[in-house]
């Protein structure tokens, strides 16, 4: 489709997250994050296909192209034609080649009654994503027939989009006069034998909401705060039944919404990492010992004060002179390489909490529960996702390894302390090497 | 609705054995369902497709234009000697190395790897045929990137062998590096009609073996190979 001399003007650049994913690009391998609803009936694809078509002018964040500049890389405009809703596959969060898919960096796809969201890591975060996955769905209940009002995470599709969801908010807000430093000590990293290409490994576990916060208030903590310490409780009986040569810390990469902190309506990236961190070599943790540190870690940590510090070093990256002449290809070799042997290597595993999905009264009864997936992560190590919607809890693992001991000691350690746990898996069972 | 003995999470009724423990459901209540459709598709996903094909346009026109005016340049003007052969032959070898950025996934990687080869001796054999001389082409270049060729591909076997790993692709580098120091020793020997004996490629041969047996070893006890898979972990 032809572009208009306006939209030839139109180009955004990539905030500061964004920039980082898309030189971790590999043939195997995309920063592709999954978002589902699952509806209480079977989806209908006419429907969907025309409530996308809908919906995505309204977010001209994500109707965009990723091109490369001499320098950095932008993004675009993008009216070709698409995305086109597809029959949902057993391998979700398949890497994303920028020039494929008529350029579109997402997918959508069906299956039962399921709607499922892939997005490539530039353009958002996951609650940047669930606004459109929300409103697609709120458009396709209204092709339906039934009256679903906007607000609580819809967006009125015959709005304007606000220049403000288009801003860079780690740059308004990063102001801290000193810099949060950049590594950590590295991390344990779970060992594994590697799928075939290309294969992502699914395990989830749905749980009632209400059981798991009177088990984390047993413990004193928050729900976050309780998974966080059953994850890390789960890498390090990993750790011990790997008979390690040398023992490390097992640490965790947690995003945080900086949303709650420094308001903003962006639905680009807005979102920093913090690192909860057990070292066994310090002795022998009790699982409550490990929540305690968590607790402790989070309400330390978890502030704007901290935040601020972490986004400036950051922004200070990214608006340094030095590093903006720096060519683009020399730029993504010394990313990459500070991501292979810094970054990645400074934890066990990641660990998104989208927290409690929001939507109006009036969906709700329509609406199952709400699923989200980190997709493949860049290293042997499993991923975990959690999102609520009403009583129900999905927590998702990801991971491209055969072995699922991490999964296994994470949900016996739920079923341990009395939590009902269902448990869900695109794994194929009927293998010989498992 | 079915329980792991082993975890205690309930199963989904599709669940013929639990994902996390591998232990198999068996409920004489209430049998595995084997006709409801399971919680996610069986549908493989498959990669989409990035069209190069403008990009293959523009580097099949830069290259055939270069190739075609230095031939008819050398015809009509420059035309003491046929010095674009030269030029012809790169843009040839440089199409060939090109097949499989411009057409990913079509073709076979030995077949490329072959194609690659013959090129490559392709463009010699123009040298050779431009500076005729002491038959240096078919004594001792021919043979040796054939062999090379055939080298690579074997290497390219054993790399995309799904039980490969990197001690065992160090075998085969290790046994090939012998093998072509030899061959280049008996060619070079064969081509200054000298007897068929090996001296210094005999030194690097038992070097060779000797590693090679050392690493056959440790990839056989699993014992050694855990343990220098843990020291010598990245």
């Amino acid at each position: 489709m032809e572009k208009t001399n306006n939209e030839r003007k139109i180009w955004y650049k990539l905030d500061l997250s964004a920039n980082v994913y898309p030189t971790l690009q590999r043939k195997n391998f995309s920063n592709v994050f999954r978002l589902s609803v699952v509806l209480k009936e079977e989806i209908n694809p006419d429907l969907l296909q025309r409530a996308v078509d809908l919906a995505l002018p309204r977010f001209p964040a994500f109707k965009v192209a990723l091109r490369k500049g001499v320098f950095w890389r932008y993004l675009e405009p993008n009216n070709r034609p698409g995305p086109f809703v597809m029959p949902d596959i057993v391998n979700p969060c398949m890497p994303m080649h920028f020039k494929a898919n008529n350029r579109y960096l997402m997918r959508i796809y069906y299956y039962r009654n399921r709607i499922s969201l892939e997005m490539f890591h530039s353009l958002s975060d996951g609650n940047g994503a669930l606004f459109l996955l929300r409103t697609i769905t709120a458009i396709y209940l209204r092709l339906q027939g039934h009256a679903i009002p906007d607000g609580n995470g819809i967006m009125d599709i015959h709005e304007t989009p606000h220049p403000e969801e288009m801003e860079d908010a780690y740059i308004r807000y990063a102001s801290s006069r000193v810099k949060s430093p950049r590594t950590q000590g590295r991390a344990y990293r779970i060992r594994g034998h590697k799928e075939p290409f290309y294969t992502l490994n699914i395990i989830q576990g749905l749980i009632s909401v209400n059981d798991l916060k009177q088990t984390a208030q047993k413990h004193n903590a928050s729900v976050t705060e309780y998974l966080n310490a059953v994850l890390l409780y789960a890498l390090l009986e990993k750790q011990k039944a790997d008979h390690v040569f040398r023992e490390k810390p097992v640490t965790l990469a947690l995003p945080v919404n900086l949303r709650r902190f420094f308001p903003s309506v962006t639905l680009r990236n807005f979102i920093t990492m913090v690192y909860p961190s057990i070292d066994p070599r310090m002795g022998e943790y009790t699982f409550d010992e490990i929540v305690m540190q968590v607790h402790h870690y989070m309400r330390y940590y978890i502030n704007n004060k901290f935040l601020n510090a972490d986004i400036t070093t950051n922004a200070a990256t990214q608006q340094s002179l030095f590093i903006r002449i720096v060519p683009l290809f020399l730029k993504d070799f010394i990313v990459r390489q500070f991501y292979i042997r810094v970054q990645d290597c400074q934890s066990s595993a990641g660990l998104t909490n989208l927290g409690v999905v929001q939507i109006p009264d009036e969906m709700k009864p329509f609406v199952e529960r709400f699923e989200a997936l980190m997709g493949q992560p860049f290293s042997t190590r499993t991923n975990c996702a959690i999102i609520s919607c009403g009583d129900i809890l999905s927590i998702s693992f990801a991971s491209s390894i055969i072995e699922t001991d991490v999964e296994r000691f994470f949900f016996r350690k739920l079923v341990q302390d009395g939590i009902h746990v269902k448990i869900e898996t695109n794994r194929n069972m009927n293998r010989e090497e498992f | 609705m079915s329980y792991c003995v082993n975890c205690g999470v309930e199963l989904d009724r599709t669940c013929s054995v639990c994902p996390l423990c591998n232990t198999k459901v068996i409920n004489p209540n209430e049998p595995v369902d084997t006709v409801s459709a399971k919680p996610y598709p069986s549908r493989t996903g498959q990669i989409d497709p990035v069209k190069r094909g403008e990009a293959a346009i523009l580097m099949g026109v830069i290259l055939a234009t270069t190739a075609i005016v230095c031939g008819l340049l050398n015809l009509l003007l420059f035309n003491g000697s046929s010095w674009s052969l030269y030029i012809i032959g790169i843009c040839i070898v440089l199409w060939i190395f090109l097949l499989p950025v411009l057409f990913p996934s079509k073709l076979p990687i030995y077949i490329i790897l072959l194609l690659d080869g013959i090129i490559i001796d392709m463009y010699f054999g123009i040298i050779a045929w431009l500076h005729p001389g002491n038959g240096w082409y078919y004594a001792i270049t021919l043979p040796l990137i054939l062999f090379i060729t055939a080298l690579v591909e074997v290497y390219a076997f054993f790399l995309r062998h799904p039980r490969s790993s990197i001690l065992s692709n160090a075998v085969i580098f290790v046994a090939e590096v012998g093998l072509l120091t030899t061959t280049i020793e008996l060619l070079v020997r064969h081509y200054l009609d000298n007897a068929l004996k090996l001296s210094w490629s005999a030194v690097v041969l038992t070097c060779c073996i000797i590693i090679d047996a050392t690493l056959i070893t440790i990839l056989r006890r699993t014992h050694l190979r855990e343990e220098v898979r843990r020291r010598m972990h990245i």
